[in-house]
């Protein structure tokens, strides 16, 4: 689904956030990105959504080369991606309905799908009372809730979380992380920036350890809970 | 297809109107007065042009003649006269036409004449000229024409008035182009900047639109018919507000002060200025719109 060779990105500075990247990524794969604040994290994903361009490498996503993608190409492919931020990026003079209907009317789909299918996103995460509240009405964790129906309200073939948990308490953590799950067996393919190690030991998946703009560790196949995280522990602590 | 996504436009447009009207009212408001001062300054260039008009329906060329011509000379005259390109009219004054007009310019004093015979000013012809031609090069190059005719041998046209009238128009042509050239300068500075600071607010949800998937047009659009709608709105209480203060407090003031230099009648705007002042203002909307749009959409920072 994802493949990257070779990636760097340098800051205008000169300065590396990410050197020689290397990372593939299987349809249906459910991936952590962690590391230290400041290894390259969410660089990695802002370059997956064409968010910056790279300095040197290549990115395919479903097959299709996306690094020297056009500006007029790029909302088609984050079309195909979901998209979910940290700070939970949502429209505040909008309803909640009004920001997850965003992405599909700017596909031009009609409005009473619309309606329909933004109804069965936000039953999903359980806010589906609350169509005509605007975000700053809710809790953080019910915005992110939002945030994440607005990601998957389109069917993505990838769902790129940044830090999606980092704001939230521990019991709408782990509400998040059962949305993430629930998308990633429907097929969606997940990948999830975090530096929260409690969370990658309860939920064990894949987990890539970058540091200093490098990966440092892949754990490539699921690892048990602890053996995991622990040596994803080892790799931030050193 | 189209139709449909025009209405989902005009409908965002709408919401990003109702939903933050307070930017809106400082974006109509900015055009508003903004153009209110293009459309006073209008409002005195129109008048002054009219009163320049109206001195200038005073430069004429005056032939006089010995004795006053039969029909069929006249007829020959005008038609060798209005042969002249620049040439209006030809008007002839006679003898006691012309001692009328004397007896009325000196008013109290005309008994001065009396006992006096109707032949004692002669006859004249005045020539009028076509409005583009009413300055000193316009009479000269008649009466450069006429002057080959022996008959129209005592030609009279006031040469130093005429200069001095041709620098006034010159100045006053000058002033307003000088003024006019600053005041359309501050109006688009004001109202792009105005329109920038109402979409530098909205450039989260401009950034958040790009994140999931909109296209550059489709995030635009209903920003771009927002300020198109806000110009307008801006340009019609413009014209309004300038025709209301101009009918409550300029017009008896500029009455009278045109009055006394030989104009009776006030003008507001011409219609076709008015509504060049409305177009303008949803053309300054639409153009104010583009720069910050282009610089707060953007897929690739």
């Amino acid at each position: 689904m994802i493949r990257i060779c070779n990636l760097a990105k340098y800051y205008e500075t000169g300065a590396p956030a990410l050197t020689n990247i290397n990372l593939n990524v299987s349809k249906g794969e459910f991936v952590y990105i962690t590391g230290p604040s400041g290894a390259g994290k969410s660089t990695l994903l802002r370059l997956l959504f064409c968010g910056t361009s790279p300095t040197r490498g290549q990115i395919l996503v479903n097959g299709r080369n996306i690094t020297r993608m056009g500006a007029s190409q790029i909302p088609y492919l984050r079309r195909q991606l979901g998209v979910v931020f940290q700070d939970f990026k949502l429209i505040k003079t909008r309803t909640l309905m009004e920001n997850v209907a965003f992405p599909l009317e700017v596909q031009g789909i009609r409005r009473q799908e619309v309606a329909k299918r933004v109804f069965r996103a936000l039953q999903m995460v359980k806010l589906e009372k609350y169509l005509k509240k605007y975000p700053l009405e809710i809790s953080g964790g019910e915005q992110q809730r939002v945030a994440i129906a607005r990601a998957l309200v389109t069917d993505p073939l990838v769902l790129l979380a940044d830090e999606p948990t980092g704001n939230l308490d521990d019991q709408t953590t782990l509400e998040i992380m059962e949305l993430f799950k629930s998308a990633n067996a429907r097929g969606t393919t997940v990948i999830m920036a975090t530096h929260n190690l409690e969370l990658i030991r309860r939920h064990p998946r894949r987990v890539v350890v970058l540091k200093g703009g490098k990966i440092v560790e892949d754990h490539d196949t699921p690892l048990s809970m602890t053996a995991s995280a622990g040596q994803a522990e080892r790799s931030l602590d050193s | 297809m189209i139709l449909a996504k025009m209405l989902y436009f005009f409908k965002g447009a709408w919401r990003n109107i109702c939903q933050c009207p307070l930017l809106c009212l400082a974006a109509v408001g900015t055009v508003a007065v903004s153009l209110m001062m293009v459309a006073f300054f209008g409002v005195i260039f129109f008048n002054f042009e009219q009163l320049t008009s109206h001195w200038g329906q005073q430069v004429q060329l005056k032939i006089f003649l010995e004795k006053a011509p039969n029909d069929t000379l006249l007829a020959e005259w005008r038609r060798k006269i209005e042969a002249c390109p620049e040439v209006e009219s030809v008007n002839l004054v006679s003898s006691a036409e012309a001692l009328e007009r004397f007896r009325k310019r000196l008013g109290k004093k005309a008994d001065l004449l009396e006992g006096l015979g109707a032949e004692l000013l002669p006859a004249s012809l005045e020539i009028g000229l076509k409005a583009p031609y009413r300055n000193s090069s316009g009479v000269a190059a008649v009466a450069e024409t006429l002057r080959q005719h022996k008959e129209f041998s005592d030609m009279r046209h006031g040469g130093e008035w005429l200069n001095r009238f041709d620098s006034l128009v010159s100045l006053l042509k000058l002033t307003a182009v000088i003024l006019g050239g600053f005041l359309l300068f501050a109006t688009i500075f004001m109202i792009a900047n105005t329109i920038k600071l109402t979409l530098y607010a909205r450039r989260d949800e401009l950034e958040i639109m790009t994140l999931v998937g909109g296209t550059s047009l489709f995030i635009k659009m209903p920003y771009i018919i927002e300020g198109a709608v806000q110009g307008l709105l801006g340009g019609l209480l413009a014209v309004g507000g300038a025709y209301l203060i101009f009918k409550t407090f300029l017009h008896d003031n500029l009455v009278t002060l045109l009055m006394t230099m030989g104009v009776g009648e006030v003008m507001f705007l011409p219609s076709g200025f008015q509504w060049g002042l409305v177009s303008a203002g949803m053309l300054l909307g639409v153009f104010g719109s583009l720069p910050p749009l282009r610089k707060f959409v953007r897929m690739r920072v």
